[in-house]
Formats: structure tokens, C-alpha cells, sequence
């Protein structure tokens, strides 16, 4: 039987093909990628783009609450700083209620609640990167301002609008509360209740001061209950925080077993193949320089 | 009884038959690496008998002819592969650096989409911050970026495709032009009876480089043989060639035509040519479709809920991508309608602070368009897409490749040069000549002894 005789065809073929997976081997241990094109496993490289994307938007939610955390801090704080004031309002305000104190003491009271309603101004016009934390969705522009004509003592430039921001997928968090639903509410209203106990002082009677004061406490409680809002929010950010680091963990681990490389099956393939391709040099110098012209003398 | 001068004549047919077996030998050795070469071998036969006193006696040996060994179904089987390889080999090609588009999935649309939906949630935390507003500004027009660099990346391997056509036809020409002069060749060798092997084996290696570049179908006929393309558009007709033409009359693009001037483009599928128009008039097409649609039903949903929103005036959205609603060129032209930040429309009440309309825009990210599959899937289905296709051509080809490998071999088999034997056969006709030499000296020392008797000593 005649059989092909001339071989190099095939095992130039035998050692390309030895030579290319050694190769495939040897770029899988250095880049760790098992997946390099889309081609290399086309379901992986396309379930790649949702893992990057994820990723990415699990970055950006980090970010976000970062940022919120910073701001809700802030609004948080400037309301710790309300609630003192308020208290200090309402000590004033029993000591005004007193009916043996002078016109004169009742002045100077009024007039240190004065102070006091023009720092709860400027408490209520927190503002972050120019951005004021009360006023609604109106943020441009500083919510309270006083108002001698005003039975608050204030006006409200805000608005009702509260804003929601994506924390995590299908998770929105409202990351703000109104200026008139903080310090102006069904429960109470801070303002209101100090201009009356500011005018009892100037102008009432005893009793009528500490009417106001009263209500000024209901008021003092409705916002502290208010204030829990920031708390729970913070709370919030944090415990999504470490979900979302969790996630990120999940999904890198996940993007390694879709395109990463079985480091120690690549390290095996490479060493198989690298044994195989010597293999095929090894008979590729042997066979082809025999031929029966070796043997004739 | 045969005199001894016809001894003498047998012997000396002997020592030219068996030369001339030997340079058959020679010339076997000579082209061993002649690719499409099929060894010749030499075809001795009995001289005719002659009787003489009621004996037959042996008339010698003649060489008959030289005779080429080939198998002609295997060659036209090795045809077919050929064109198959390459045909998938070029496909292979052109899908490999069409993958490096979309090879990093962090980068291209993919990324791009990402990072401008980032770039609005990033803005949602605090929508009055004109830095913020700028950063949406710059990831669309990335995003813009990355559309116009994934369209003129296929062009760019499609205008490279176009530009081998006409090149690729002038090859086929000027093979098929060769292949009918030597076929002509053939025809009249072997109407004169002789063996027409060379010609033959020179025709076939050129018929075998002409299925590398187009898909054709062989026939043989008493003149010879026809080549045609797959679907009947004559190219070698006896000696007789048909050119093909390329050119770009009434398109952008580069047609073939047949001599008779008919549109044979769509029909051409195999070889070189098959593949190249393949990726060009289908698979790039195909892939900028499906970028067409992402980028026009993209852009037609996020401008839509743009203008249910308020910008940082309190005004209306206004329209954010461009242009809308062609789909035949939606990503080469896509690109931002808006330059000033404070345009965008983040609000949903009107006011500067609020970022309603941001949370509605940046929720598209999970709705699904009119394909039916949100943004990010759509582009993962593309990048799929293009996985397979290279896959499959990977495939096609280490299977022709194989194929082609083994018919080769097979034919190499039948017709290929193997030294061993030509080294066997040169000893085989060296040693006969030797024998042939030493019966002329023998009768020639016979005839010495029959002229000494003359002489009478």
C-alpha cells in the first residue's frame, strides 16, 4: 500500500497546532483571562457586560451615599442645634412665664428670644455646596426668612417637594424633609409658637406667655419626632453601604468564573502542551531527514 | 536461431529503455517539491515477439510513454475543501478584528452606557450642581463617541473588504485566462493520444489557487474542461475564459458582474470573494442594524421622558440625543442636541432641587425598549453576536482546515513524489543498465570469437 510520502505537510500541521495551544495556554496563565475575545466563549463575554455594568452602578451607589451621608449629616446636626435652641426658648420661656418678673426682665427675655428665633433662621437655611437643605425642592434660595409681618415672625420660600435618590437597584431614598414639614407641621409649629411667646412677653400677660411656652414644647416634640427621619435615612445608607460592598465582592468573584482562568488547569494545559509540542518536534527530527539514501553507501 | 546482432539490439533497447526510466526518476526527483506536481511513471512494455525456426523469442522492452499518476475525483474534492477554507479563513479574518471592537467589556457602548447612567445618578444626589450637570454633558457625548467608533470600526474592515474585490476579481482573471490556454493544451495532447500530464498537473495547481478565490464548479467535457461559479456563470469554457468585472457603477460599494454584464455579487459564496462579501454585505450590516436600533430606540425613549421633565429654569425638557428617528444611520450620526448644562431636564416639579425626572431617566436603564430587551442587554446581545459569528467561522475553518489536510494527504498518497522509491526504482534501473551493458560486452566478446574463427588460429 502506498501511503503519503511526503510528511512535512502534516507535521507542520501537528506542531502548529501544539504551538497554538501553548500558546492559548500560556495567555490564559499570564493575562488570567480565560475569555480574551468574544469569541473565546461568546454567552461569557455577553454575560460580562452585565456583570461590568452592575459593577459599575454598585460603584456609583457607593458614591451616592457618600455624598448623602455627608449631606444628611449635615441636615442632621443643624437640626441636633435646633432642638437646642428650642429647649433654651422654652427654659426662657417658663422663667417668662413667671408672674413676678418686671416689664423690664420680660423685655430682656423677649429680646434673648429674639436671638434665639434669628439662629433657628439660620439653622433652617443650612445650605451644602450652595444647596439649601430645608427648603423643599426649592434649593436654590434660602427657605425661612424673617418676616416682623408675618404671625410666624417668618416666611417660607420653599416648597412641599422631597427628592429620592437610588441607593441601590429597585432601592430610592428619600433624602430630604421640607422646611414646613420639619419645623411647621399638624403637631406644632416652632416659629409660630415663638413669635407668641415673644409678643406675651413684650405686650401679654404671664398667662399668655406661658400659653406660648406650652405650645412651643408640643411644637419641640413634633419636631424631634421629625428629626428621627435623618437618623433612619443615615441608618439606611449605612446598612446598604455594606450590602453594596458584599455585591461587589459577589460580582467580582462572579466576573472571575465567567471569563477568569482556572489558574491551575492553565498551568496544567501548559505544561501538556508544551510537552506535546516537543513531543512533535521531537518526531518531526526524526522522521524527516530519514530516507533510504541514508542508507545507501 | 536469432543472430547474435539482434542480441545486440535488445540489449541496447534494454540500456535505452532503462535510461530513459531514469530520467523519469530524475525528473520525479527533481519536483518533489513542486506543489501540485503528480509523479510520472514509466510505462516499459514487451517488445513485440518474432518466431524463428517454430520458437517464439522475445523481441526486448520499449519505453511506451511516461504516464502521470493522478486521481481526478480526488482532485476536484480537494477543490471544494479549498474553497471552503478559504472561504471561512476570510470570514475568520475580518470577524477577528471586528471582535477587538468589542473585546473589553468595560469599554465601547457597553461602557459608555454605564458611565452616563452613573453620570445622571451621580447628579440625582445633588441636581443644582452645575459640575455634575457638566459631567452628564461630557459621558453623552462619550456615549456619542462610542457609537460614531463602533460604526466606523465595521466600516473601516468593510471599506477594507470592498477594496479587495476588484483585486480579487483581477486574480480570478487572470487565473482563469492561464487556466484556459493550458486546457486548450490538454485537449490537444490528448486528442493526439499523448500523456498530457505536466500540462495537466500546472492546470490543476492553478484551478486549485482559483477555488481559493471564488466558488466554482468543474465539468469535464471532450474539449477539456468547463469551469463555471457555483451557479452556472461560465468562466473557462474550453480555451476559451470569461472575465468577471468589479466595479461601483450604481452603488457605493463594489459589485461583480459576469462578461455578459449580469450582477453575480449576491451569488458568489465560497472562496475568498464568497467570504469577503459575506462579512461585507451581511455580517457588517447585520451588526450595524442592531447599533442603529440601540441608538435610535435609545435615544427616542430618553428623549421622551426628557421632555416630561424641567430644566434648571423651570422650562420643559428640550430635546437631549440627536437625531431622531432615522434607524439607518442612528449611531453614526447620534450625538447631544444640547450644550448647556443647566438644560438638562433633572427636575419632574419644575423647581431648580428636584431630581424626579433624573430618577424616571436614570429607571430607563432597566426598561425595556421597543426591541424588547433593555439598553445594556441589547448590547450584550450584540457583543454575542459577534462571539458566535467568530466562534462558528473558528470552527469552520480548524474543520476545513482538516479536510483540506487529509484530502491533500490522500492525494499525496496517489500522486505525490516519494524519494524512497524513486531511490528504489533508480537502483532498479541502474542495475538493469549495468545488466544490459554487460550482455553488449558479452555478445561483444561472442562476436570477437566468432571473427577469430575466420581467421583460423
Amino acid at each position: 500500500m502506498r501511503v503519503n510520502p511526503n510528511m512535512s505537510g502534516d507535521v507542520l500541521a501537528a506542531i502548529w497546532q501544539t504551538q497554538s495551544q501553548e500558546n492559548t495556554a500560556l495567555q490564559q496563565v499570564s493575562t488570567g483571562k480565560r475569555v480574551n475575545v468574544p469569541s473565546d466563549d461568546p454567552l461569557a463575554a455577553a454575560q460580562m457586560i452585565g456583570n461590568q455594568d452592575q459593577s459599575k452602578r454598585a460603584d456609583q451607589y457607593l458614591q451616592n451615599i457618600d455624598t448623602l451621608t455627608s449631606q444628611l449629616q449635615t441636615a442632621d446636626t443643624a437640626l441636633s442645634s435646633t432642638v437646642q435652641a428650642v429647649t433654651q426658648a422654652i427654659t426662657l420661656g417658663v422663667q417668662g412665664s413667671t408672674g413676678t418678673l418686671s416689664a423690664a426682665n420680660r423685655q430682656q427675655i423677649a429680646q434673648n428670644l429674639q436671638g434665639i428665633q434669628g439662629q433657628l433662621v439660620q439653622l433652617a437655611n443650612t445650605s451644602v455646596g450652595g444647596s439649601y437643605l430645608f427648603g423643599g425642592t426649592a434649593t436654590t434660595a434660602p427657605p425661612y426668612t424673617l418676616d416682623s409681618a408675618s404671625p410666624s415672625g417668618v416666611t417660607y420660600n420653599g416648597n412641599s417637594g422631597t427628592n429620592t435618590v437610588q441607593i441601590a437597584d429597585g432601592l430610592n431614598l428619600q433624602t430630604n424633609m421640607p422646611g414646613n414639614q420639619l419645623f411647621q407641621n399638624s403637631g406644632g409649629d416652632i416659629f409660630g409658637s415663638l413669635q407668641q411667646l415673644i409678643t406675651a412677653l413684650q405686650s401679654g400677660t404671664a398667662a399668655a406667655a406661658e400659653t406660648a411656652t406650652n405650645q412651643l414644647r408640643t411644637a419641640f416634640d413634633s419636631l424631634t419626632s421629625q428629626r428621627i427621619f435623618y437618623g433612619n435615612a443615615v441608618h439606611q445608607l449605612n446598612s446598604t453601604q455594606t450590602f453594596l460592598q458584599q455585591e461587589q465582592v459577589t460580582l467580582k468573584s462572579q466576573a472571575n468564573n465567567l471569563v477568569g482562568a482556572d489558574l491551575t488547569k492553565a498551568a496544567t494545559d501548559l505544561t501538556r502542551a508544551q510537552t506535546a509540542h516537543d513531543a512533535a518536534l521531537a518526531a518531526a527530527a526524526k522522521i524527516l531527514p530519514t530516507s533510504l539514501l541514508d542508507y545507501l553507501k | 536461431m536469432p543472430g547474435l546482432d539482434t542480441s545486440l539490439s535488445i540489449a541496447v533497447q534494454a540500456l535505452s529503455a532503462n535510461q530513459g526510466a531514469l530520467s523519469v526518476t530524475t525528473n520525479n526527483i527533481a519536483n518533489v517539491n513542486t506543489p501540485g506536481y503528480s509523479r510520472q511513471v514509466a510505462v516499459l512494455n514487451e517488445a513485440p515477439t518474432f518466431q524463428e525456426s517454430g520458437i517464439t523469442f522475445g523481441g526486448g522492452v520499449t519505453l511506451d510513454q511516461f504516464q502521470s499518476v493522478r486521481d481526478e475525483l480526488l482532485q476536484l474534492r480537494i477543490y471544494e475543501e479549498t474553497q471552503q477554507q478559504s472561504n471561512s479563513q476570510t470570514q475568520l479574518n475580518s470577524l477577528n478584528q471586528i471582535e477587538g471592537t468589542f473585546s473589553d467589556p468595560s469599554q465601547g457602548v457597553g461602557g459608555a452606557l454605564s458611565a452616563f447612567f452613573n453620570s445622571l445618578s451621580q447628579l440625582s444626589t445633588n441636581p443644582t450642581d452645575t459640575n455634575a450637570r457638566q459631567a452628564v454633558l461630557t459621558s453623552a457625548n462619550n456615549l456619542a463617541n462610542s457609537f460614531h467608533q463602533a460604526v466606523s470600526s465595521l466600516n473601516t474592515i468593510g471599506a477594507g473588504l470592498d477594496q479587495s474585490v476588484p483585486q480579487t476579481v483581477d486574480q480570478i482573471n487572470r487565473l482563469t485566462s492561464q487556466i484556459a490556454k493550458l486546457n486548450g493544451q490538454v485537449a490537444q495532447m490528448r486528442g493526439l493520444g499523448k500523456d498530457s500530464g505536466t500540462t495537466q498537473d500546472q492546470r490543476d495547481e492553478l484551478i486549485r489557487q482559483l477555488s481559493s478565490l471564488v466558488n466554482i464548479s468543474v465539468t469535464q467535457t471532450e474539449h477539456g474542461l468547463t469551469l463555471t461559479t457555483a451557479n452556472g456563470v461560465p468562466l473557462v469554457v474550453a480555451n476559451q475564459s470569461d472575465a468577471l468585472q468589479a466595479n461601483a457603477n450604481n452603488s457605493v460599494l463594489e459589485h461583480v458582474y459576469s462578461t455578459q454584464g449580469q450582477d453575480i455579487t449576491s451569488q458568489i459564496q465560497g472562496g475568498q470573494l464568497g467570504g469577503a462579501l459575506q462579512i461585507r454585505d451581511q455580517v457588517i450590516p447585520q451588526l450595524l442594524t442592531h447599533l442603529n436600533n440601540l441608538a435610535s430606540q435609545f435615544a427616542t425613549s430618553f428623549n421622551t421622558q426628557h421632555a416630561a421633565g424641567f430644566d434648571a429654569s423651570g422650562n420643559a425638557g428640550q430635546t437631549f440625543f440627536t437625531p431622531l428617528p432615522s434607524t439607518t444611520d442612528a449611531a453614526a450620526s447620534f450625538g447631544v442636541a444640547i450644550t448647556d448644562p443647566s438644560l438638562i431636564a433633572a427636575s419632574s416639579d419644575g423647581s431648580a432641587g428636584s431630581n424626579g425626572n433624573l430618577e424616571q431617566l436614570i429607571a430607563l436603564r432597566n426598561q425595556q425598549l421597543p426591541s424588547g430587551a433593555n439598553p445594556m442587554d441589547m448590547y450584550s446581545n450584540l457583543v454575542l453576536q459577534v462571539g458566535n459569528l467568530g466562534a462558528n467561522a473558528q470552527a469552520d475553518v480548524n474543520a476545513s482546515n482538516l479536510s483540506v489536510q487529509q484530502l491533500t494527504d490522500q492525494r499525496s498518497s496517489v500522486s505525490g513524489v516519494s524519494l524512497d522509491e524513486e531511490t528504489t526504482n533508480m537502483i532498479r534501473y541502474q542495475r538493469a543498465y549495468e545488466a544490459g551493458a554487460r550482455v553488449v560486452t558479452t555478445v561483444n566478446s561472442m562476436l570477437q570469437t566468432l571473427m577469430n574463427m575466420g581467421v583460423g588460429g
